[in-house]
C-alpha cells in the first residue's frame, strides 16, 4: 500500500496534447476513483501510472520513490484491463500464476498463492478451465486474481466492469469494495460511470473533458458540494438555475428572472461571490419536495405544472414547468404502496426546498 | 427416409450443394487414383497362368533396398527445409507483424511474396543460371579466387537446400505473419504489467500464441518439399536421388508401376506416422497437465483451510 503522486505531468499522443501539466495525489490505502467523460484522458493517466506510456514531461512517484523512468515490468503496480486480457493459451491456474512463474517461485508457493487468490475471488475449482470457457464476470475475477497475486503496491482498474450487465456490475462493485477493505492496497479505478465511482470509491476525482482535474474529494463531498457546473451535472442529476446574487445583512439571496427571490446559503464564502454578480444555483432533484397541497416551513417555494412523469420503481421523476418556462427535475421516493396524494400529468404542484440544499456555482 | 427428411438434410443445405463440385473433383482425381495406386502396389499378374494375385513383394523390395533410404533422405531434406525456413521466417514475420508501421506492412509483405508468383520451375532455373559455371555468383567467387577455375556451385546438397528454402520460404512467413498480426496488443501489455520483460513476454505469450501459425507453416513447407522433385533434380544433378525423383523414374522411365505405387504408399505413410506421433505427444501432454492439476488437488485437500 503506497501513494501515487503525479507532478505536472504532460503527455501528447500523435501531436495531440492529452494531459497538460496535471498534478494529482492519490493517498495510500484508498479506493480512488478517477471519473471523467470519454476521451478526457483518464485512461492515459492510468497507463502513465502503470508504465504502459511514458510521460513527455513531469514526474510520477510511487510512495517516496520516483518511478517516472522505471520500466513497466519493474513497477510494483498491476492493472486489471478493460478487455481482461487473459492469456487464451493458459489455464486459469497458469494465468493467475503468471507473475510468479516469471519470478521463479517454487511450485509449493505458487500452488498456495493461486489457491488463495482464486478463493479470494470465489473461483476455487476453476483452475483447469480456459478463459474462453468463462463468463465475462468470471474472466473479470480471474483478471483481478492475476493482478492481486503479484501483491502490487497499487492496483489499477481500467473500466473493469464496463462489459458486465447491471446486476453483475453491482455485485462486483460490492466485492471490489470488500476486497479493498481487506487488502488495504491502494486501488485506482478509472470509469466514466458516476454510479460505479460513487458506489465503490472512498476518494474520487472528477476530470473535465479538457483533461484537467475538476474536483477531488470524497464521493459525498463531490455529490453534495460540487465546485462547478460540470461537477454538479456529471455526478448525479441536478437543476441548474441562473440568477443574480443579492447580499442583504449577510444573508444571500438569488434573484431569478420570472421566478423572484430565493433564499440561499453559502457555507464558505468565495472570492467571486460579490454583490450583483451573475451565478448559477444547483438544486439536486431529490432535495425538492413536490406536493399538491401548500406546506409550511420551507425557505423556498415554487409553483408549476407537471409535464412529464417517469416511474423508476424505487423513485419517480417529475418534470415540472415553472412560471418562467424553465423545467425543474424532481425525484420522489416511492415510500408507500398507497400514497396519500397521487400526482398526475398536467397537475398544478407546489415545489419546496431548503436554502441549505442549494449550491452556488461560479458563472 | 422420407423425401422431406432427405431434403432437410441435403437440399436445404446450400453449403453441401456448393461443395459438391469439390467433393466430386477430389473423388475422381484424388481418391480414385489413390485407390488405384494401392491396388497396383499389392497385386501382381502371373503371366504363365494368366491370373491376378495379392502380394507384398514390392513393399518387401522397398524395405530391403535403397528405396527406404531414399524416402528417409527426402524426409530429412524436407525436415531440414522446414527447420531452416522456420528459423528465417519467424524473425521476419515477427518484425513485419509487430514492429513495422502499418503503412509499410503491405508493401513489405508484397515484396516478400511476389517472387513466389512466378512458377517454381522458373525460380529454380533462375538459381540454376546464377550458380552454374558461367553464372554471376560463380564468376564473382572465381574472380576473388574463392573457388577454383573449374569449380561451380551446382550439384551439391547445400545448393539443393538453398533452392528449397528460397522457394518455400513465403509459405512459412505468411501463416506466422497472419497469426502474429492478429495478436492483440493488450496481451503483451498485460504480460509486461505482470512483470515480464520482452524476452519473457516472447517466450510465454507471443511464441505460444503464434504456434498455430508455425504448425501451419511447417505443414505448408514440409509436405511439398517432401515430394519435391524439380529442385533436387535441377540443382543437385543426378547425384542425389530423392523420393519425388525416384517415383518419376519408376513411372516414367523404368515403367515399374507396381514398385512405384508401393514407393508412393510407403512415402505417404511417413508423414502420417509423424502426425500420429505428434498427436500422441499432445495426449501425453494433456496427461501430464491432468497429473499436475491432480497434484494441485491433493495439495488443496491437505490444506483444507483454503477452501471457502
Amino acid at each position: 500500500m503506497k501513494s501515487i503522486r503525479l507532478e505536472r505531468v504532460s503527455k501528447s499522443y500523435q501531436g495531440e496534447l492529452i494531459i497538460d501539466n496535471l498534478s494529482l495525489e492519490i493517498k495510500a490505502g484508498h479506493f480512488f476513483a478517477l471519473l471523467g467523460p470519454s476521451g478526457c484522458g483518464k485512461t492515459t493517466i492510468l497507463r502513465l501510472i502503470a508504465g504502459l506510456e511514458t510521460v513527455d514531461s513531469g514526474r510520477i512517484f510511487l510512495g517516496d520513490q520516483e518511478i517516472t523512468h522505471v520500466p513497466i515490468y519493474e513497477r510494483k503496480i498491476n492493472t486489471v484491463f478493460q478487455q481482461y486480457a487473459l492469456f487464451p493459451h493458459l489455464s486459469v491456474f497458469e494465468n493467475v500464476a503468471y507473475s510468479m512463474r516469471i519470478k521463479r517461485f517454487t511450485t509449493e508457493v505458487i500452488n498456495a498463492k493461486v489457491a488463495d487468490a482464486l478463493k479470494m475471488v470465489r473461483l476455487s475449482g476453476f483452475e483447469g478451465k480456459y478463459p474462453r470457457n468463462l463468463s465475462g464476470g468470471q474472466q473479470q475475477r480471474v483478471a483481478l486474481a492475476r493482478a492481486l497475486v503479484a501483491e502490487p503496491d497499487v492496483l489499477l482498474l481500467d473500466e473493469p466492469l464496463a462489459a458486465l450487465d447491471l446486476k453483475l456490475k453491482e455485485e462486483m462493485l460490492t466485492e471490489l469494495n470488500q476486497l479493498q477493505d481487506k487488502l488495504k492496497t491502494t486501488f485506482v479505478y478509472v470509469t466514466h460511470d458516476q454510479f460505479e465511482a460513487l458506489t465503490v470509491a472512498d476518494q474520487m476525482a472528477i476530470m473535465s473533458p479538457q483533461g484537467d482535474i475538476e474536483q477531488q474529494g470524497t464521493p459525498k463531498e463531490i455529490y453534495e458540494f460540487p465546485v462547478s457546473c460540470f461537477s454538479a451535472n456529471f455526478v448525479g442529476n441536478t437543476n441548474i438555475i441562473e440568477g443574480r446574487l443579492h447580499i442583504i445583512d449577510k444573508a444571500y439571496q438569488i434573484e431569478v428572472e420570472g421566478l423572484g427571490l430565493f433564499q440561499v446559503y453559502a457555507p464558505t464564502e468565495k472570492l467571486w461571490m460579490i454583490r450583483g454578480c451573475r451565478l448559477f444555483m444547483s438544486v439536486r432533484p431529490e432535495k425538492v419536495l413536490i406536493t399538491k397541497k401548500p406546506k409550511e416551513g420551507f425557505s423556498n417555494h415554487l409553483q408549476g405544472k407537471v409535464t412529464d412523469i417517469i416511474y423508476y420503481g424505487r423513485s419517480t421523476q417529475y418534470r415540472v414547468r415553472l412560471q418562467n418556462g424553465q423545467h425543474l427535475l424532481v425525484f420522489e421516493q416511492n415510500e408507500e404502496h398507497f400514497p396519500q396524494e397521487s400526482i398526475d400529468w398536467d397537475d398544478e404542484v407546489h415545489l419546496y426546498f431548503q436554502k441549505e440544499n442549494v449550491v452556488l456555482l461560479e458563472h | 427416409m422420407s423425401m422431406k427428411a432427405f431434403r432437410k438434410i441435403f437440399a436445404d443445405e446450400l453449403s453441401f450443394v456448393f461443395s459438391c463440385p469439390a467433393i466430386l473433383w477430389q473423388s475422381v482425381f484424388l481418391y480414385v487414383p489413390f485407390l488405384l495406386l494401392v491396388g497396383y502396389s499389392i497385386t501382381d499378374f502371373n503371366e504363365t497362368t494368366g491370373t491376378w494375385f495379392l502380394t507384398l513383394a514390392y513393399y518387401k523390395q522397398i524395405f530391403a533396398s535403397l528405396y527406404i533410404q531414399i524416402i528417409f533422405r527426402s524426409f530429412f531434406l524436407a525436415a531440414l527445409t522446414a527447420a531452416i525456413c522456420f528459423a528465417i521466417a519467424y524473425p521476419v514475420a515477427y518484425f513485419l507483424a509487430l514492429k513495422v508501421p502499418k503503412r509499410f506492412k503491405t508493401i513489405l509483405l508484397f515484396t516478400l511474396i511476389f517472387p513466389s508468383w512466378t512458377s517454381l520451375i522458373v525460380q529454380v532455373y533462375a538459381w540454376f543460371f546464377l550458380l552454374e559455371q558461367n553464372g554471376i555468383i560463380s564468376t564473382v567467387l572465381r574472380f576473388f579466387h574463392l573457388i577454383s577455375p573449374t569449380q561451380h556451385l551446382l550439384n551439391n546438397y547445400f545448393t539443393i537446400v538453398v533452392g528449397m528454402v528460397s522457394c518455400f520460404l513465403p509459405f512459412m512467413i505468411l501463416p506466422i505473419y497472419a497469426v502474429l498480426e492478429k495478436m492483440e496488443k493488450h496481451y503483451l501489455e498485460s504480460s509486461a504489467d505482470l512483470g515480464a520483460n520482452r524476452f519473457e513476454t516472447f517466450r510465454r505469450v507471443i511464441f505460444p500464441m503464434s504456434l498455430p501459425g508455425v504448425y501451419a507453416g511447417v505443414m505448408l513447407v514440409f509436405i511439398p518439399s517432401f515430394g519435391e522433385f524439380a529442385i533436387p533434380t535441377l540443382l543437385g544433378g543426378a547425384k542425389y536421388i530423392f523420393w519425388g525423383s525416384a517415383i518419376v523414374d519408376k513411372f516414367l522411365r523404368s515403367r515399374d508401376w507396381r514398385l512405384g505405387s508401393a514407393l508412393v504408399i510407403v512415402g505417404i505413410m511417413l508423414p502420417v506416422l509423424l502426425t500420429a506421433i505428434v498427436y500422441a505427444f499432445k495426449k501425453i501432454r494433456i496427461y501430464l497437465v491432468t497429473r499436475k492439476s491432480k497434484q494441485y488437488a491433493d495439495y488443496l485437500s491437505t490444506h483444507k483451510e483454503l477452501w471457502g
